[in-house]
């Protein structure tokens, strides 16, 4: 069982006493701070132990529970510890510890779990830290830092995030491994919480012969000193003997893609620095496999196993719909690239702007997360660019098609305008409006409506839906009928019309939306719809219930009515539907008559296109008006056997038909 | 021989008799022995699910007791009939509740339960592709089908699961068994696109605008003729060709033929019905 062998105070410190009402015989909080008490310390110094001092060997095991007790108990969370090393009390004295919490490691990165993994078995054991310093700003380095971490534990590396703030460069060289990101502020300065350390080492030039690293530095091409802050602290960390594992990256404004492809190659590069402080640059490629977790069996039955994040740069060929609206001209770009199989749509469509054409015009999705509107069409899949990988549509030497998604007015290129959508929505009155029911009141006063958690759960779960304007775009309908408002917005008023909080009248009107022009019948087939994943089995699944409760509601009525009424009633009359009697009693001797001036009868009757089929059937369908309109070659159906079974299972689930 | 309980879809004994007359004869060339589903009803071709969810999958579950019973999984011609019973048979196998309920109704009904562990259902395409093999099919072609050829699947079987070991959204097995025919297949962007034929009796504009949209998209890619996986969907894309191409403003006189029947041609079935066909392309195609 490791005991605390160190622990000191950092600052903020709201002097709470909680920490000296736990073990006095540690801490004691004075006017400004709680402090570490003298009598522990090997270096006897009553201050908040910020030259890291470890405790007397003798009160380690007594106290170390109770420190770990404090430290949890702190309000401000400013004690830190740091336990005995499990290798000798001595070399942990000799490793300053760091104030930064350490990044977690799963359980399959460890290197306990990784002792059979081949050439990599000897690398992946022992000492793997790593130090990952920011220098930052705004925030942005820090950030970088901090996902950097997270993937480094994929490389079986222990990683620790350093704010460059306060930390002493004579500290670097306990580092085998070092990476370095860094925003460049003003016109080349350091960032404020990198410029004193960056003068104490300019100041001491501490030897770092034993140090690796790697600098990825953040900055903005339209100031001169473009990513200086980097380019010193990559120059510096050379200059006194550090190894360079991996190039120095130069970011620009919209630094992520460009921090990817460095971390993707630094932390591999940096991870084949074994526990002694030696470079094996032939296990690099072997180690770009482990990460990307390509190694068989490098997870134990029912260890955590991080995703696959990086995965090989494939070659693909992308094809791009592009629309100027000045010229009124559309046309495809073609072009032939080599990306990284993790990026994203949105990645590729930004190297194509970027490397080729600067006038290539779509939505960009958030640094946080998804933004529905940048879905595209992807071959044939409406996905949104922002987060669907291209992996995910083609292999190596693949083409990939991107188009606007269908069913909204193309602006440029692949944007569109969901003017459309947005209309159709205000038209729905989407916002609740409840009747008062008794009892359940607002803060203000004013009457709300009520509804269960189980019904709450299943509301949410039929609305969850990642952009409904991408569901509008799913249906094949959509596109072609420019009245229909899409499975989108029915999705929505189906879910107002399902909540028991809305009052009658609202639920009426929902219902009315749903039942007229542009709602849920003029959607042609639903299948179109279903296919799209999740998102569209969810907007398809209540279609289908929304035309079920409106059949009922409205009895069958208009021609949507007709046709489940009759398609039903002809399947269960006969076991199979009689075509013949469907077109009369849907369409009606005026739909008839229609289908004869079009022409539609005539190819039926003549078999026009047809192969095969005696023309006799066609005009068999003649002899007994106004059914035998078409090329129908029963007139009545003969009954299916045990035909009595299917009368009965109408019988027993809906006697309506 | 491979064996498979056969559901003719919903209109190939009804008003698409030449899917019938082919599929019958191209199976015994192929060696897939195709056992009568006696007493089999038709799927609600999604037309009854709109009034009643419970009631066609009930349906659906008295045809799967039906193939059940012969011993052997289902094999279909037609696009949407797949489709159909794919997601029929997905809800049971995933959703014991409305297995279970399915079940006390056939059993009150007709003394039978249903096991879906064992049951699947295919299209005609994926077993030739998946079972049959490419090989074996391009051996076994006495007349080389020699146009160009667009694939039409639609969209009720193109998901995941339901059309066997095919890309879902850009599917490429028709394409692989027009070639082994001796065709030459056409890439055109529709071919899984709807062309609304749940729709065809009470919706007017949008579905021939629909139908107009693939064949023209077929057309002007160069298809002498149109291949559909769909028997269903064959209706509006031949029948109402000729008012979806007015309504559209668009040229949409193509061939239009069902799978079953290219196949069986190809394989030297109804010669006459080819040579009939050869002709028409003549006449009327590109």
């Amino acid at each position: 069982m490791p005991t605390v062998a160190k622990v000191w105070i950092e600052e903020d410190c709201i002097t709470c006493d909680a920490c000296e009402d736990i073990l006095p015989e540690v801490f004691e909080v004075t006017d400004e701070s709680s402090l570490i008490k003298s009598e522990v310390r090997e270096d006897g110094l009553f201050d908040r132990n910020t030259g890291f001092s470890a405790i007397k060997a003798e009160f380690r095991s007594e106290f170390s529970d109770l420190i770990e007790e404090a430290a949890d108990a702190c309000p401000v969370e400013i004690i830190k510890y740091e336990f005995e090393s499990a290798s000798s009390e001595e070399s942990a004295e000799e490793v300053a510890p760091v104030a930064e919490e350490v990044v977690a490691t799963p359980v399959a990165a460890t290197t306990e779990s990784v002792t059979d993994n081949g050439v990599l078995a000897n690398i992946l054991s022992g000492d793997r830290s790593i130090a990952i310093f920011f220098g930052s700003q705004t925030g942005n380095a820090a950030e970088l830092a901090e996902k950097t971490a997270k993937l480094a534990v994929a490389y079986g590396l222990n990683p620790t995030v350093l704010d460059m703030d306060g930390y002493d460069p004579a500290n670097f060289n306990i580092h085998k491994r070092v990476l370095i990101i860094t925003s460049t502020w003003g016109e080349g300065e350091m960032p404020d919480n990198a410029e004193e350390l960056w003068n104490a080492t300019c100041g001491s030039n501490p030897a770092l012969a034993g140090v690796h690293f790697s600098v990825c530095a953040i900055g903005d091409t339209s100031y001169d000193e473009f990513c200086k802050a980097g380019l010193d602290w990559d120059e510096k960390f050379a200059a006194l003997g550090a190894t360079r594992v991996h190039e120095i990256k130069l970011c620009d404004v919209d630094y992520e893609p460009e921090w990817k492809n460095w971390v993707n190659l630094a932390l591999p590069n940096i991870s084949c620095v074994d526990s002694d402080g030696v470079f094996h640059s032939e296990l690099v490629e072997a180690m770009i496999a482990y990460g990307a977790g390509d190694e068989e069996d490098s997870a134990a039955d029912g260890d955590f196993t991080p995703p696959n994040i990086i995965q090989d740069e494939i070659s693909v060929t992308l094809r791009i719909f592009r629309y100027d609206p000045i010229r009124a001209e559309s046309g495809w770009d073609t072009v032939a690239c080599a990306l990284p199989g993790h990026a994203t749509i949105e990645d590729a469509l930004v190297a194509v702007q970027q490397d080729l054409d600067g006038s290539l015009t779509f939505r960009r999705g958030g640094v946080s997360g998804i933004n529905p509107l940048t879905g595209v069409k992807a071959n044939g899949r409406i996905v949104p660019a922002d987060t669907v990988r291209i992996s995910e549509f083609i292999e190596d030497g693949g083409t990939l098609r991107i188009e606007p998604v269908p069913g909204y007015d193309v602006v440029k290129d692949l944007m569109v305008s969901y003017d459309r959508y947005n209309d159709a929505r205000a038209m729905s009155n989407p916002w609740m409006d409840a009747d008062p029911r008794q009892g359940e009141r607002l803060v203000s006063g004013a009457p709300m409506g009520s509804m269960s958690s189980s019904e709450a759960t299943s509301l949410h779960t039929m609305a969850d839906v990642g952009s409904l304007q991408l569901v509008n775009s799913m249906s094949d309908t959509y596109d072609v009928d420019s009245d229909y408002e899409g499975p989108g917005i029915a999705l929505q008023r189906w879910v107002r019309s399902q909540d028991s909080r809305s009052g009658q009248n609202h639920t009426r009107s929902m219902f009315e939306l749903l039942q007229r022009k542009g709602g849920v019948w003029d959607e042609a087939d639903i299948s179109s719809i279903h296919r799209h994943g999740i998102d569209g089995s969810q907007a398809a699944d209540s279609i289908f219930a929304a035309r079920a409760r409106l059949l009922a509601e409205y009895k069958f009525t208009g021609k949507p009515g007709r046709l489940v009424k009759n398609y039903s009633r002809s399947l269960k009359s006969s076991g199979n539907v009689n075509e013949t009697t469907l077109y009369r009693s849907v369409l009606g001797p005026l739909g008839l008559g229609s289908n004869i001036m079009n022409g539609v009868s005539l190819r039926m009757v003549l078999g026009f296109t047809r192969n095969g089929g005696p023309m006799m059937r066609g005009f068999q369908g003649m002899l007994v008006p106004p059914a035998g309109i078409g090329k129908i070659p029963n007139m009545f159906n003969s009954k299916v056997v045990n035909h009595h079974e299917v009368v009965a299972i109408f019988n027993e689930l809906d006697r309506r038909f | 021989m491979v064996k498979y309980s056969y559901f003719p879809g919903n209109v190939a004994r009804q008003a698409s008799q030449e899917v019938e007359d082919t599929m019958q004869p191209l199976c015994k060339s192929l060696g897939i022995e195709l056992i009568e589903m006696v007493g089999y009803n038709g799927d609600g071709g999604d037309i009854v699910k709109q009034g009643n969810k419970d009631l066609q999958l009930a349906l659906n579950a008295r045809n799967f007791a039906i193939a059940q019973k012969n011993g052997h999984s289902i094999i279909t011609p037609c696009a949407s009939a797949q489709g159909i019973m794919h997601e029929s048979l997905s809800n049971f196998k995933t959703d014991p509740i409305s297995l279970a309920k399915a079940n006390r109704v056939l059993e009150k009904i007709t003394g039978n339960s249903l096991d879906v562990e064992e049951l699947e259902t295919s299209h005609l395409l994926h077993v030739i592709v998946d079972e049959i093999g490419l090989d074996k099919l391009e051996k076994a072609v006495v007349n080389p089908i020699d146009l160009d050829v667009a694939c039409y699947y639609g969209p009720h079987m193109q998901r995941p699961g339901a059309c066997g070991g095919d890309d879902p959204w850009n599917p490429s097995y028709m394409e692989k068994v027009i070639t082994a025919l001796g065709g030459r297949p056409i890439e055109f962007n529709t071919k899984t696109s709807s062309v609304g034929n749940p729709s065809v009796l009470s919706l007017g504009d949008s579905v021939m605008k629909m139908t107009a949209r693939v064949l023209n998209d077929a057309k002007v890619a160069g298809a002498q003729i149109l291949v559909s996986a769909c028997t269903l969907s064959h209706s509006n894309l031949d029948s109402y060709q000729g008012k979806a191409g007015r309504i559209a403003g668009k040229d949409t006189a193509i061939p239009v033929v069902n799978f079953t029947e290219i196949v069986a041609f190809a394989l030297g079935h109804h010669v006459d019905r080819y040579a009939q066909l050869r002709t028409r392309v003549l006449v009327i195609g590109s």
